[in-house]
């Protein structure tokens, strides 16, 4: 017998419990922009931007990762914004390689649309069939040092974000 | 009202202060209160440990004793939660009050002629908090009550204070207060070190248990704090 | 091996470093007291999660027969392992036949349930952990003592002598900005060099096949995104229904665990990426029998946040190494002597059965009520320690006659100070009540 076949058989039948069905009663009073900062983000115009970030860069469609290892500063575009946490949906068909929002140093992303919170978040990812997205919320960070919280773990050490919306 | 007194086995033999102002006080509120004296105890230091299984007798034997009543009412939380849990009599499951509960509940007291002017820190002990809702909880979201604090606010001049961690355990636990000695003392210590912080005389709460604990430790660290049960000062001259 | 028990009295004896650790600890515990109290749909959120998953688990045969026909039809390999020996099996036959000598893993609590660095390590692989935390006690030869913060236990100075030692950073240095730069770069290395990655998973979904993990320091991405080969190791407890329910289990989960609104990355895995193998490893492990077992299925509905841990008076005071195996605190004392009962007898008993730990469950989890049932099996299953069980008998006895209870009662009172000794626990620490001269039946018999 496979382990599948032996997993499978020992669950045997349990009570019918209903799924609930869809959250109701979530909050929607969030401000993007605050739940940026709170994540360590850092919310420019498109003006400070070029100030910042002149020499920045959006780099091609590449099947090697390794090839963005010595990037300074990665630009792109996030499908929205989600207002309750900070957090922005992207998908590696907006990245040059899945890798790229990680490996770079620095990160600077376009927002063109925010959402208030996570349910109407997964309401936009409804018929989404990318190979791969994230939820991605800030630069890295660790408190694994005696809880003092650090920005940069191994993920990019900053995240600049632009807010068309 | 007729209401039948459950006295805890520990508070029989070690504090039966508490067990007499509970009595005054249920007759002061206008109860008939019957004491059944072949009762011993609840089970719990059995089931706690494992061995609910041999509860039989003692459960037996409660059953005896509060046959027939609509109000078994006790001060202990602890106790009483058991009671509620795991007692195979669906009728004494649904007859037993903590007394705090009683109180308020049934009895809806809105007035007491108690004296106790005093500072006094609060234990929630955990059983009667988390389990009999005795108390709001700091874990949920939800909105702050104290049946404890509402029928403390009844006697004249007590104060009470809140130690910072609100609902902390003491660390008694049953026969965890042995086994796991070296935790159970450490954690009574440091409620004890909050309530210390805010200069309070007594601390009071509603669970004899959680009082004898913190009272060792006081006695031997040679502190002024003593401990009340809350119903002793509820029924205060 | 020691008990629960003799564990924490070692850990207790320094004082200052407990009241540290305890303090560090119930710091976390109100982060995420104050992120709860902000969404006014807290305790609902709570509720609807915790229905998800019953529905779940009462249909998890039939979810993970469709994870496993969506995940295979994205590309993905799906393999099953009925136990952690069948487990290792699987993750060391892909990663010898990638030829691998070296390979960095995120965190994965069921790796570490397996053991599985340990079992790669006798067959010449070796396993780098990349979570800052994990990486530190990995190199100090120490276990996790906590899923979510491992080094906790830790302080700045111990990790700058341990840098120091395997890093080279500066003797001395026990600045965390500094330490956390020293091993960025020194994993940089490994994840640019590393063609296998293992992964854990927080959330698999039934309706599309995909897995999500979720990381604050981005070491899984960095990890899988450069790798030929990507291994997730997932227990099958980890599944939920539908996309959409992530939106609920994504904003308990980082709430709970650390106060933060959501991890820095949750990252979604649907399919592989050009020209890379993707794997997934379904474990069950014991898993199967909990779910058996109406006392303990719940347990399986965990998220691993370790809101638990950090609200247990007991866990910190006591420290995860004292709870003897990978997952420590409440749920860890539920979890484990279903893999190990009499390895893990005393955890249940490592309570004082206060509830905090079921209040603060992002799926409310009955862990206190758990706790209590595991104690009546262990006792049953004839795991009490010497005289217990006679004891228990014995005040068994005397507590259903009322003669020998009230004569048993009088003899304590009367010679209670013979109980003023080093022999009685009690006393150690602690003086013991003062015998009233009657009991309160005695004094009632005259009212």
């Amino acid at each position: 017998m496979s382990a599948r076949e032996q997993i499978l058989g020992k669950i045997g039948p349990l009570a019918e419990v209903k799924h609930p069905g869809a959250f109701h009663g979530a909050s929607e009073d969030f401000d993007f922009k605050a739940s940026l900062e709170v994540v360590g983000a850092r919310v420019v115009s498109p003006e400070e931007l070029e100030r910042l970030f002149p020499d920045r860069q959006r780099f091609e469609k590449t099947l090697d990762g390794l090839s963005l290892a010595e990037v300074e500063v990665l630009e792109i575009d996030g499908e929205f914004g989600v207002a309750e946490n900070g957090a922005i949906w992207l998908t590696e068909e907006a990245l040059p390689h899945r890798v790229a929002p990680f490996i770079c140093q620095h990160l600077v992303i376009h927002v063109q649309k925010i959402v208030p919170n996570m349910h109407a978040a997964y309401m936009e990812l409804t018929n989404q069939t990318t190979g791969f997205g994230l939820f991605l919320a800030g630069p890295s960070k660790t408190a694994d040092i005696e809880q003092s919280l650090v920005i940069g773990a191994h993920g990019a050490r900053s995240l600049t974000v632009v807010i068309h919306a | 009202m007729r209401v039948a007194l459950f006295v805890p086995c520990y508070i029989d033999q070690f504090y039966p202060q508490v067990a007499v102002a509970s009595l005054e006080l249920l007759e002061k509120l206008g109860c008939e209160v019957i004491v059944p004296t072949d009762q011993t105890c609840c089970g719990q230091p059995m089931a706690n440990s494992g061995f609910a299984s041999s509860t039989e007798g003692c459960d037996t034997n409660f059953a005896q004793n509060f046959e027939g009543f609509d109000y078994i009412v006790g001060p202990s939380g602890s106790c009483v939660l058991h009671l509620k849990e795991h007692h195979p009599s669906e009728k004494i499951r649904n007859s037993v009050y903590e007394i705090c509960e009683f109180l308020t509940d049934v009895l809806k007291v809105s007035a007491l002629s108690a004296t106790f002017p005093h500072r006094v820190g609060l234990h929630q002990s955990c059983h009667g908090q988390r389990g009999l809702r005795l108390s709001s909880m700091s874990e949920r979201n939800e909105k702050p009550f104290s049946k404890l604090q509402d029928l403390l606010s009844l006697v004249k001049g007590v104060e009470v204070v809140m130690p910072e961690r609100e609902d902390e355990c003491c660390g008694f636990g049953g026969t965890f207060c042995v086994t796991e000695e070296a935790v159970s003392v450490k954690m009574g210590q440091d409620r004890i070190k909050e309530h210390a912080s805010n200069a309070v005389d007594y601390i009071v709460g509603a669970d004899t248990s959680c009082l004898m604990h913190m009272e060792g430790i006081l006695r031997r660290q040679g502190s002024k704090v003593q401990v009340k049960h809350i119903v002793e000062i509820l029924n205060h001259a | 091996m020691l008990s629960h028990a003799e564990a924490s009295e070692n850990f207790i004896a320094d004082a200052e470093r407990t009241d540290w650790h305890d303090e560090t600890l119930w710091f976390v515990r109100a982060k995420r007291d104050k992120a709860s109290k902000v969404l006014p749909e807290w305790e609902a959120l709570r509720e609807h999660a915790s229905q998800v998953k019953d529905h779940t688990l009462a249909n998890l045969g039939d979810y993970l027969v469709a994870f496993e026909a969506k995940a295979k039809a994205n590309g993905i390999h799906v393999h099953w392992a009925a136990d952690a020996v069948e487990h290792n099996a699987i993750v060391h036959q892909i990663i010898a036949a990638q030829g691998s000598k070296v390979l960095v893993k995120s965190k994965s609590m069921l790796t570490e349930e397996c053991h599985l660095n340990d079992y790669l390590a006798e067959k010449g692989i070796e396993v780098v952990d990349t979570d800052l935390g994990e990486r530190i006690v990995q190199f100090r030869n120490e276990a996790p003592s906590h899923i979510v913060l491992p080094a906790i236990h830790l302080k700045k100075e111990d990790v700058g002598e341990t840098f120091h030692e395997h890093l080279g950073t500066p003797k001395g240095n026990k600045d965390p900005q500094f330490l956390t730069e020293a091993a960025r770069q020194h994993l940089r290395g490994h994840f640019l060099a590393s063609e296998v990655a293992i992964t854990g998973v927080n959330f698999a979904i039934a309706e599309t096949g995909e897995f999500v993990v979720c990381t604050n320091e981005g070491n899984a991405d960095m990890g899988a995104h450069l790798a030929k080969v990507h291994i997730a190791c997932m227990g099958i407890e980890k599944i939920i229904p539908k996309r959409a329910d992530l939106a609920v289990f994504l904003r308990l989960l980082a709430r709970s665990a650390t106060g933060q609104l959501i991890t820095t990355y949750s990252s979604h895995f649907h399919k592989p990426r050009e020209g890379q193998e993707m794997h997934i490893v379904l474990l069950d492990n014991g898993r199967t029998r909990q779910l058996a077992d109406p006392k303990y299925k719940n347990s399986l509905k965990c998220i691993r946040c370790a809101a638990c841990f950090n609200t247990c008076p007991v866990y910190r005071r006591s420290g995860g190494h004292s709870y003897h195996q990978p997952v420590a605190g409440p749920i860890g004392s539920i979890l484990a002597p279903n893999i190990d009962k009499k390895a893990n007898a005393d955890l249940p008993f490592a309570s004082t059965l206060c509830g905090s730990c079921s209040n603060v469950c992002p799926v409310k989890i009955n862990i206190h009520e758990q706790l209590w049932f595991w104690r009546q099996d262990l006792m049953a299953a004839g795991l009490a320690p010497v005289g217990k069980s006679f004891g228990m008998k014995m005040m068994a006895y005397t507590l259903s006659n009322p003669a020998i209870y009230r004569m048993g009662g009088s003899l304590m009172r009367r010679f209670s100070s013979l109980l003023n000794s080093s022999m009685n626990p009690w006393y150690k620490q602690r003086e013991m009540p003062q015998a009233p001269k009657e009991s309160f039946q005695e004094w009632y018999k005259k009212r």
